[in-house]
């Protein structure tokens, strides 16, 4: 008996141990992704229009065909990973994708963290409420009930605005934003203005707040990826500049976006 | 990248609210699960099969579904029937609802399985039909459910972890807060899986007191 | 309701729901074998066979599967364990699932009648051998229900697994609620999934009882 589990238990450890020998990234983390063949590449899906999940279960969207036409530029395949976007960024640190094109503004706190490529587009903060809202001005919202997104740039800012009085509620995404305002649970909510103006004219029933001086108008969006990879850097960036030489980053920003938003 | 527990002090007041409302969301699903229960249970006997089936089949629906599936259910679906529920009341309501099947079944058991001998004894002895219940069939139906009903609950409060999906900022989802901001997973699971293990042990010690207490009964 | 949108999405609930068969067969098969390894442990009279296996039961028995999940996912990479989605859903499931099944197993071998374990005794059986032609083939026998409402307690947990994205039945019905704003028709495609798992299951684990009965 006690000889059996001794047995169990050093294999379990040795098993553990192979594997994690084995995940260890090596040099500059550009030749574990040529020699793979593949780049994985995280986002929410749930992010229209720059992620989405469309009928036929297949993650759509901006970031997806970005993250796609650089992987296809590097010659190797994209392998799209959705997850929660409040676990993201701790996602990429533990080896868990190689990248995240997920609409990640590029702030100084996270460049602490992460390299960003790119930018590979630019948005600024934008604060929606209910289409038949009277609200209109900032000053409108003071002591009102905000929503943002767990995680994002904007649920720091909501917080740190003490002189607004807002009710700060965190939830899990987008959708949840949407859901929350339709309800009337919350007032507004705090996204980057590009997803929210897409969504209205879907037909979602939101209306932008006019505010163009607005703190964090208007930012660089990047693709996140871990430090120390200057050569993994150097490839994404150059196939993402090769694609908006070419005409196709440009495509792809019309088709989702209806716009260039560069 | 390697362990440093050092951290894990500067977020405590995230942690300590959010072991808050752990506690109140497994009171509240708790008191609500177990009234569920009974009136489930209640219904289950009742004597007209169109009372009978419909509650069965709903008890069948939510015993054989997992307690996720329903969670998304009653928060994002609810709304749309006219209900607009915040995340807390929509996650004790899918707590409570999941858990009061289980615990009718439990009563059910538990009512029919008390000898009725026993009641027609207390009938005999000149007790009406409403004392007969209060003094002789309850006290020992409640004897006999305790443990069960007690495992059910001990059951709910490590569930209620699950409402952290839908955005209530439990102890569960505090933990993940943390995370977002100092990138450290390992550090703060355990020390939420500590702070749950120590909940666990009190909820146990008082279903243990509960269940030596209606032993009396028996 | 859209019957007609549940008719074009149902296929791809049915892909998912053969991904929450596998991880709930690899994970029953894991919690089995760690289950019975513990409840052999737990039931030593070597202290140092039994306080490991009794802490096991303890500790994930004491805490929520969600969060054994979380550490193991996410926090796994910090002390070397790098696991994918689906092979941290089965281990984090099994192991879980693994502390329940060992109360099963215990209990059964427990209950087993100490005038059968005296009689092979007096027949001259070593310890082992009691284990082997006494107490285990009629502790299969009482540890059959049990063991299938761990299994499909389990089933039904496997719904955590859609937490760290593995593309199971209830993570497609949550990115079809995110997309399509219809929760209803998307529990239900799911549930339909769940129950036919659970039923199929049910039924099998009703036969194993029947047979391993009449056996005696």
């Amino acid at each position: 008996m006690s000889v059996i589990l001794k047995t169990i238990a050093a294999a379990g450890v040795l098993a553990i141990g192979i594997a994690g020998a084995a995940q260890t990234a090596d040099a500059d983390e550009l030749a574990n992704v040529k020699s793979a063949g593949e780049m994985s590449i995280a986002l929410t899906g749930a992010y229209p229009p720059f992620s989405l999940i469309n009928e036929q279960n297949q993650v759509v969207g901006f970031d997806v065909e970005v993250g796609s036409e650089i992987a296809k530029r590097m010659g190797v395949k994209a392998k799209i990973v959705t997850t929660a976007w409040d676990g993201i960024l701790a996602g990429l640190l533990a080896g868990k994708y190689d990248t995240i094109v997920g609409s990640m503004t590029a702030t100084a706190e996270r460049k602490k963290v992460v390299d960003f490529v790119g930018p590979y587009y630019r948005d600024g903060r934008a604060i929606f409420v209910s289409s038949s809202s009277s609200l209109t001005k900032l000053n409108d919202l003071k002591g009102k009930k905000v929503a943002v997104t767990l995680g994002e740039t904007h649920e720091k800012w909501a917080n740190a605005q003490k002189d607004m009085g807002w009710d700060v509620r965190t939830y899990k995404g987008l959708p949840e934003l949407i859901l929350e305002l339709k309800n009337g649970r919350v007032d507004a909510f705090i996204i980057d203005s590009i997803p929210g103006r897409v969504a209205a004219t879907k037909g979602t029933p939101i209306k932008m707040m006019n505010l163009p001086d607005l703190e964090g108008g208007n930012l660089p969006i990047g693709i996140a990826i871990r430090k120390g990879n200057p050569k993994l850097a150097a490839a994404m960036q150059a196939a993402l500049e090769s694609m908006q030489a070419d005409g196709t980053y440009e495509k792809i920003s019309l088709k989702w976006v209806g716009a260039d938003i560069r | 990248m390697g362990l440093d527990f050092s951290i894990v002090p500067d977020y405590i007041d995230i942690l300590i609210a959010g072991t808050l409302w752990t506690i109140a969301l497994t009171i509240l699903s708790i008191i609500f699960s177990v009234a569920g229960g009974v009136l489930f249970a209640i219904l289950q006997l009742n004597r007209h099969a169109a009372v009978r089936r419909p509650v069965s089949f709903i008890a069948w629906l939510f015993m054989g579904t997992p307690l996720l599936l329903q969670l998304f259910l009653i928060y994002f679906g609810l709304v749309q029937i006219g209900l607009d529920l915040n995340a807390f009341v929509a996650g004790v309501i899918a707590l409570s609802l999941h858990f009061a099947v289980y615990n009718s079944d439990i009563i059910k058991s538990a009512i029919v399985a008390v000898d009725k001998g026993q009641y027609e004894a207390a009938r005999s002895l000149g007790l009406s039909q409403l004392q007969a219940m209060r003094k002789a069939i309850v006290p020992q139906a409640i004897a006999n459910v305790t443990p069960a009903l007690g495992n059910m609950m001990i059951a709910l409060l490590k569930e209620s972890s699950l409402v952290s999906v839908i955005g209530v900022m439990e102890l569960t989802l505090s933990a993940q807060r943390a995370i977002s901001d100092s990138f450290r997973p390992f550090e703060f699971y355990i020390t939420a899986a500590a702070i749950y293990y120590v909940l666990n042990l009190g909820l146990e010690h008082g279903v243990r007191i509960a269940e030596r207490r209606s032993a009396r009964y028996r | 309701m859209d019957f007609a949108l549940m008719g074009r999405v149902w296929v791809y609930f049915a892909d998912a729901a053969l991904v929450t068969v596998q991880i709930s067969a690899l994970a029953i098969l894991l919690g089995l074998i760690l289950g019975a390894v513990a409840a052999l442990g737990s039931l030593s009279v070597k202290a140092y066979l039994r306080w490991p296996s009794r802490a096991y039961v303890s500790v994930f028995r004491g805490t929520p599967a969600l969060i054994q999940l979380f550490l193991l996912y996410f926090g796994g990479p910090q002390v070397g364990i790098h696991l994918d989605p689906f092979e941290a859903g089965v281990i984090g499931l099994g192991v879980n699932i693994g502390a329940y099944m060992c109360e099963s197993i215990r209990g059964a071998i427990i209950s087993v009648d100490k005038g059968q374990v005296e009689a092979g005794r007096c027949l001259g059986m070593g310890h082992v051998q009691v284990m082997r032609k006494v107490i285990l083939p009629q502790a299969a026998r009482m540890m059959v229900r049990p063991l299938g409402v761990n299994s499909i307690a389990l089933i039904k947990g496997s719904a955590i697994v859609s937490t760290i994205s593995v593309l199971e039945l209830s993570y497609t019905a949550h990115r079809y609620i995110s997309s399509t704003y219809k929760p209803f028709e998307m529990f239900i495609l799911a549930s339909i999934f769940y129950l036919i798992i659970v039923s199929i299951f049910s039924y099998g684990v009703g036969k194993i009882d029947k047979r391993v009965s009449l056996e005696n």
